[in-house]
Parts: structure tokens; C-alpha cells; sequence
């Protein structure tokens, strides 16, 4: 991999033409696609089999008027008023072992951002298999109210980049916040930005 | 064969010596050991995990060697 991007002009030209698939719109998945958007990334395939519920408005970037509505339909609406030129690819599927490879493979970056552990196992294995040049950013463990800074990148092997505390699963007693979960989704857009831009983490 | 195997997360409870925690610890496995085997060897529940040995993604059924670097992480539920 070339070194990093060094100036404004080349940071911007080199994520205007980045593309990323990110895997779950939910609380890390819808916000880390404003957050690369924002960043200029203009290239997102958003994949969920989802509807908004009123149990996702806490944490998630959806709105009281979009509910029912399928997440992917309503996160680009709001994407392309952050971005009218935003190039969106909209998936309104669950992601499977079947379809996983043929929905991502294009991409520059693939963003895990589902909520199941074995769906979250299941997209690494696959994805780390069959697409073993793409860089992967995973997500695992940002629940609860344990110390926001507990949530770290780190990168435990070649080029993927694993965020959350690792610990923290959902259950009883460990609800998600919004502070925490957007975090945890922070963490994974500026690992995806300082993957596109030529950083390795350490 | 001497292979260094690291325990992520909550699995780090079935290292043997009881002291949890991810750091690596050594084991002396047969020659011929596969990453299933130690998985089996050590009780590790049936839950959904990811393999890396030597810093690379591996299978399950991938065969360990001298040296080896093998760390089992467990990615847990939320997002």
C-alpha cells in the first residue's frame, strides 16, 4: 500500500473516489454512512433488510416521520440532503453467506455495522475469505455504560480494523446508548477514512 | 510443537491456567493439531468466533506448526 494522502486537494479527490459497502444501517451503520459522507465520501452501498421501528429512533439516524419506512430508503433520503450528488446503492436485503461476496466485492472498504454476533462472524469470515484485499472495519462490544474511552481501533491482522471494547454485548442490564454506540461508529468511519487515505493503524 | 494461543473477550475464561486475560500463553500441542482441535481440546463453547493464526485470518481447519501464533476472538451482539 502507497504511504498516506498528503495534501487537502489529494485527501479530497482521494475519498470523492472511494467507495464503501456498509453492512447494517442500524446505530453504528446509519451513522457511520453520514459520518463518511460528510468526510467526502461519496460512494456508499447501503445494505439492511430492515424498517424503521420507534425502538431505533434513541441511537439511530432515522426520524419519527420515516417509521415503517425500509432503513436503506430512509437513510438515503437523508444521506442526499447532506449530499445531493451522494452516489447511493441501496441493498434491501439480509445479508447471507450466498450473497455477501457478489453485494460487496466492487467496493474499496466493506463497514460491518450488524447487530447479530453470528451475522457479525459470518460477514468477517466471508469477507476476510473470499475478499481477503478489501480492508474490513468490524465492530464488537458497545453496549452498556462502561467508560466511553474503553472503545479502541485496533487492527488484529493485515488490513482489518476491529472497534468496541470487545466485551460489551447486548443484554439485560447493558442497553445501547446513543453516546456509546456513536462512539463505537465514529471509530469505524475514521478508520475507514484513514484506511482510504494510505494510514495503517499500529 | 510449542503454538502460542491468545483468548479474546470472553473466552479468555477457558485458558487453563485460570488467570483469563488476552495475552497468549504457550501450548505444547501433537504435531498434526489443528486450529479445531485446540478449539475442542479447550471446551470452547459453540458460539460464533474468528481465527487468526500468525496475524493472518485462518479456518478452522487449518493445521498449526511450531511457532505458531493462534488468537480466537468472539465478536459479541450490537449495532
Amino acid at each position: 500500500m502507497a504511504g498516506p494522502v498528503q495534501t487537502d486537494a489529494e485527501m479530497r479527490a482521494t475519498l470523492a473516489a472511494s467507495s464503501v459497502a456498509v453492512i447494517g444501517c442500524g446505530g453504528l451503520g446509519s451513522n457511520v454512512a453520514a459520518m463518511l459522507l460528510r468526510s467526502g465520501v461519496r460512494t456508499l452501498t447501503l445494505i439492511d433488510f430492515d424498517h424503521v421501528e420507534e425502538s431505533n429512533l434513541n441511537r439511530q439516524l432515522y426520524f419519527r416521520d420515516q417509521l415503517g419506512r425500509p432503513k436503506v430508503e430512509a437513510l438515503a433520503e437523508t444521506l442526499l440532503r447532506i449530499d445531493p450528488e451522494a452516489r447511493l446503492t441501496l441493498v434491501r436485503e439480509r445479508v447471507t453467506e450466498a450473497n455477501l461476496v457478489d453485494l460487496v466485492c466492487e467496493v474499496d472498504l466493506i463497514v460491518e455495522a450488524v447487530d447479530g454476533a453470528d451475522t457479525k462472524a459470518m460477514v468477517v469470515n466471508a469477507c476476510m475469505r473470499e475478499l481477503p484485499t478489501t480492508p474490513l472495519v468490524t465492530a464488537s462490544g458497545l453496549a452498556g455504560l462502561e467508560s466511553a474511552n474503553s472503545i479502541v481501533t485496533e487492527r488484529p491482522c493485515e488490513d482489518l480494523y476491529l472497534v468496541g471494547d470487545l466485551t460489551s454485548d447486548v443484554r439485560a442490564g447493558l442497553p445501547l446508548f446513543a453516546s456509546r454506540v456513536m462512539v463505537a461508529a465514529a471509530h469505524q468511519a475514521h478508520a475507514a477514512i484513514r484506511r482510504l487515505l494510505g494510514y495503517v493503524e499500529p | 510443537m510449542d503454538v502460542d494461543v491468545a483468548l479474546f473477550a470472553y473466552l479468555s475464561d477457558y485458558q487453563p491456567d485460570g488467570l483469563g486475560g488476552r495475552s497468549a500463553r504457550a501450548f505444547h500441542l501433537s504435531q498434526g493439531t489443528t486450529v479445531a482441535g485446540v478449539i475442542a481440546d479447550l471446551k470452547l463453547p459453540d458460539q460464533p468466533r474468528i481465527v487468526f493464526v500468525n496475524n493472518r485470518h485462518a479456518d478452522e481447519d487449518a493445521m498449526l506448526h511450531e511457532g505458531d501464533r493462534l488468537a480466537i476472538f468472539p465478536p459479541v451482539a450490537g449495532g
